[in-house]
């Protein structure tokens, strides 16, 4: 019995090691994979140019020559106050659209009955089926016939078409999880369809909202593919665009790419950890009975 | 304050009746209750009334008008909901408000208002928490003052106690029916507790499978039930319902159940004979002498309520529940005799009660 109890106890403390030697590896794994990249550019954006010319596989930063002039450069020198403003007005507005129009569709497709809405339900992930590379050069075409194709609002079509369905997803599945009732009482209490939407679902969808504009900026920020077909125009690039454009030019210096990319980088993490806050769950704590 | 008058209303889901013929009405100031097991289209009535649902035949009238192409938000009625639906995000003034501050009202009098209603239900001192601070029994307050702060010409309450504990829903129960009497406003309540349903109904409605099977005051609906399902669905222990036959015997008539057989003494019942259900309540059998008419029973199990006990016995082939003072001690395995008052029998013919019987008193 003794025994056999120690023999557990040792298979215990073998499995824990093990455990705990996976766990530290994996983390390990992913701060190279992830962090180390991350890190390696901002200490190459913030280094003066000579210094990576004469040192470039030092990875130390030292803070007494911290050097702001790759952002200034980038910003100024090389459009990207226009680029960045560029994709802060297009990510803003396909926010905006995606938030109006999924929450209206998807509070019709979770409440009202209407003719097709299962298929509507059903159908609305349909789009996933084609990868944008698909979809890229017949818009491509049709938008060029209708000189169209240069145009950040045409980015911003796209971009809602891409997102929407994702949104619509997630609201309807948060949606279906908010009381009927709740709505009813709403309506007894003598407001309209939008009234309950507005006064009631949306105070209480602020989660999910949360979760659906942080999505629904990070793609409209980071797109690369359309923006690089569809823009031709200098002026109307966006971030990862002139990116790109940066990267490609004959002057070509790592650091001004680095200090680029930073900025490509920090609104999403800004954002994220702002939101972060609003994605708690639980916000219909107290309606339903104890 | 209005009555509210219900016409042939119908209503399908899909394949599904859930409301089919529902005639109704209802007094001003009356306190109506709709009574059924679940699924019997109480609640789906309810919505109707309200204007949640749409009725696909039928009208619904309030004060004689139809109301029929009104939304709920225009047909001045407020309801309470059993899950009580109070709006998280506000407080609790917030959410008593709501619906005046909907329809207009200036803030002044909203303030006035929520302020009365709060100091009636006793719910003054929580005006500033949101629902999630509240007591399960502190919430149910809130949903009642919700619907009661308004005034509105019809009160809907869709088993508003269920979720109570046992203790807190008698003492809610006393006090929404002092409520009414105080504020003497039309009341719809939906409920599947019969105690719910006797104690507060002036008028009560059984429902089963979207029909009403009854209407009446309670006294009337305990005493003389429509149909086997009313007399076994209303009364607490479940009334004695047996199976058999009524054949004349010198002149007497005689119920045979399964292994045992009943005189009948006189009943007023116009068909002497033929299969028949008949049906007793605990509190109608009495213990009687031993002779050769009265049946024995033999008792199986007494369940002691405190305030009275219930013999649990058998009765031939069949069961028979029936009631004796607290004082009164029998021992299982025991045999007893009983008698029953013809007259505080229940008969039933093919389901539906013998209209002969007993219909002197009604």
């Amino acid at each position: 019995m003794k025994i056999e109890y120690s023999i557990k106890l040792r298979r215990e403390r073998l499995e824990n090691c093990i455990i705990r030697f996976l766990r530290i590896t994996g983390i390990l794994f992913f701060i190279i994979m992830v962090a180390f990249p991350f890190y390696w550019m901002i200490v190459s954006s913030l280094r003066p140019l000579e210094e990576i010319v004469m040192n470039p596989a030092n990875l130390g930063l030292d803070i007494g020559k911290i050097d702001f002039k790759a952002y200034y450069d980038v910003l100024f020198d090389h459009g990207f106050l226009r680029y960045i403003s560029n994709s802060i007005y297009v990510s803003a507005i396909t926010v905006a659209l995606s938030l109006v129009l999924a929450t209206v569709g998807g509070y019709a497709v979770t409440r009202l009955r209407f003719r097709g809405r299962a298929f509507m339900s059903y159908s609305i992930l349909i789009i996933y089926m084609f990868p944008a590379i698909v979809l890229v050069i017949p818009l491509y075409v049709i938008f060029s016939y209708m000189g169209l194709r240069d145009s950040i609002h045409v980015l911003i079509l796209v971009y809602l078409a891409q997102t929407l369905p994702v949104a619509l997803y997630m609201l309807m599945s948060y949606f279906k999880t908010l009381p009927v009732e709740m709505e009813h009482a709403g309506l007894m209490d003598g407001c309209t369809r939008f009234g309950v939407i507005w006064r009631i679902i949306i105070p209480l969808s602020a989660p999910a909202l949360a979760s659906v504009a942080l999505y629904t900026f990070m793609i409209a920020w980071n797109e690369f593919l359309f923006a690089f077909m569809f823009l031709d125009t200098p002026d109307k690039f966006t971030i990862s665009r002139g990116v790109v454009q940066l990267a490609g030019s004959v002057h070509l210096s790592k650091q001004l790419v680095m200090a680029a990319s930073v900025m490509v980088t920090i609104p999403i993490l800004i954002l994220f950890l702002f939101f972060e806050r609003h994605l708690v769950r639980g916000m219909t704590a107290g309606a339903m009975k104890g | 304050m209005a009555s509210l008058t219900l016409k042939g209303i119908g209503k399908r889901f899909g394949r599904v009746t859930a409301l089919s013929g529902v005639d109704l009405h209802v007094k001003d100031g009356e306190f109506c209750v709709l009574l059924g097991p679940s699924g019997c289209g109480k609640s789906t009535l309810l919505n109707v009334i309200a204007g949640l649902e749409s009725q696909d035949e039928g009208s619904v009238r309030l004060d004689g008008h139809s109301i029929d192409r009104l939304t709920p938000r225009d047909r001045d009625m407020a309801m309470v909901f059993q899950s009580y639906a109070l709006y998280p995000h506000m407080t609790v003034a917030k959410n008593l408000g709501f619906g005046l501050r909907m329809r207009g009202v200036p803030k002044a009098t909203i303030r006035k208002k929520v302020l009365t209603t709060a100091g009636l239900l006793g719910i003054d001192d929580l005006l500033n928490r949101k629902p999630r601070e509240l007591s399960g029994g502190q919430r149910q307050r809130v949903a009642m003052g919700r619907a009661l702060v308004r005034r509105p010409k019809l009160f809907l309450l869709d088993e508003p106690l269920s979720n109570l504990d046992a203790r807190l829903r008698a003492n809610v129960r006393l006090e929404l029916k002092q409520l009414h009497k105080k504020i003497e406003t039309t009341i719809v309540y939906v409920t599947h507790d019969q105690v719910e349903a006797m104690t507060l109904g002036e008028r009560v409605v059984v429902m089963r499978d979207g029909q009403v099977r009854q209407t009446g005051r309670p006294e009337t609906i305990y005493s003389f039930p429509v149909d086997t399902f009313v007399a076994t669905f209303i009364g607490s222990p479940e009334m004695n319902l047996y199976k058999g036959v009524i054949f004349k015997e010198r002149k007497r008539s005689v119920f045979q159940g399964r292994g045992f057989f009943l005189e009948l003494g006189n009943p007023r019942i116009d068909r002497m004979e033929g299969e028949v259900e008949i049906g007793v309540r605990a509190e109608d059998v009495k213990i009687g002498k031993e002779n050769s008419t009265s049946p024995s029973v033999e008792v199986e199990m007494i369940s002691d309520v405190g305030s009275e006990k219930y013999i649990h016995a058998r009765l031939g082939q069949e069961h028979l529940t029936l009631r004796v003072p607290k004082d009164a001690s029998f021992r299982t395995g025991e045999i007893i005799y009983i008698t029953i008052d013809s007259a505080r029998l229940h008969i039933f013919e093919k389901g539906r009660r013998l209209v002969t019987t007993n219909v002197e008193e009604v």
